[in-house]
């Protein structure tokens, strides 16, 4: 799966989606529409996100399948509720 | 390996680790016990004849001491910290320290120390002989690998309980560390 790019390479500004297409009809969109805050989370974190929906939020249940410890998976947690939070602030 | 070695808080559940560290302290206690060693703090083994009974309260004094000042540390940087994470970061980092009293077979360093302690005389110095000296030399160089082992363990065990990163985080780290032996050494001083 190819991986959505959500920071310019050239200055790092974050990108906006400026071109929506039909795959059906080939119907064209044009404008700016900002990325939601998840897409602009990496790849892995959204990811984590995902199995964290899919357990219920269980974190005792993530870090069952995750194989790693409880204080691992909850640390994990709280360092992308900080990103969610720098990213809405920004 | 590294996992397992030096961080594995990371990976395994409190369950497995409190299992695992429990076991090792009470075959840690009755190892130092039957070599005649005693752990007096936190950082500091003696060789000594004392009972099973003051091995074990030892430990329980050293497990608490680290305990208390570290999880009031994580605490303070970290309000979700639970306290079971804390009590299996002492009770596993302190298994490293339970390989240092098989040194002390048939009290060989015990004798060391004793045979050292005649040349304790400025003149004296340079007449001790080297098969006094090696042991001790071996004792020493593989107990600051040990040492710093279990510091390892430690802060690795403080960090993954406390989501602990900067360098405030090692600075308290390190105040708690300092509490801690402080305070088991006076606790075994005065109760043991």
């Amino acid at each position: 799966m190819k991986k959505l790019p959500v920071n310019c390479p050239s200055c790092e500004s974050p990108l906006v989606a400026s071109q929506l297409s039909c795959s059906d009809c080939e119907t064209v969109i044009s404008g700016s529409y900002s990325l939601p805050i998840l897409l602009q989370l990496s790849k892995e974190d959204q990811d984590f996100i995902f199995e964290f929906i899919l357990t219920s939020g269980s974190l005792k249940k993530m870090a069952a399948k995750m194989e790693k410890s409880y204080p691992t998976v909850r640390n994990k947690l709280d360092d992308i509720l900080e990103k969610i939070n720098n990213l809405k602030t920004n | 390996m590294k996992t397992l070695f030096f961080k594995p808080f990371e990976k395994y559940s409190e369950n497995k680790l409190l299992l695992v560290g429990s076991i090792s302290m009470i075959l840690g206690t009755i190892l130092t016990y039957a070599l005649n060693c005693r752990f007096v703090g936190v950082f500091q083994m003696v060789f000594d004849d004392i009972t099973i009974i003051q091995s074990l309260i030892d430990s329980l004094i050293i497990m608490s001491c680290l305990t208390i000042f570290l999880f009031i540390s994580a605490k303070i940087i970290y309000k979700k910290t639970r306290l079971i994470d804390i009590i299996v970061t002492a009770l596993i980092s302190f298994i490293p320290f339970y390989i240092l009293p098989i040194f002390n077979i048939n009290d060989t360093l015990k004798e060391s120390t004793k045979e050292l302690r005649k040349f304790a005389v400025p003149d004296m110095v340079v007449q001790i002989p080297l098969e006094t000296l090696l042991p001790l030399i071996g004792f020493s160089i593989f107990g600051l690998i040990i040492l710093i082992w279990s510091i390892a363990l430690l802060y690795n065990g403080f960090k993954t309980a406390a989501n602990a990163k900067g360098i405030k985080a090692i600075i308290i780290f390190g105040g708690a560390l300092v509490l801690a032996d402080i305070a088991s050494r006076y606790l075994i001083h005065q109760l043991n």
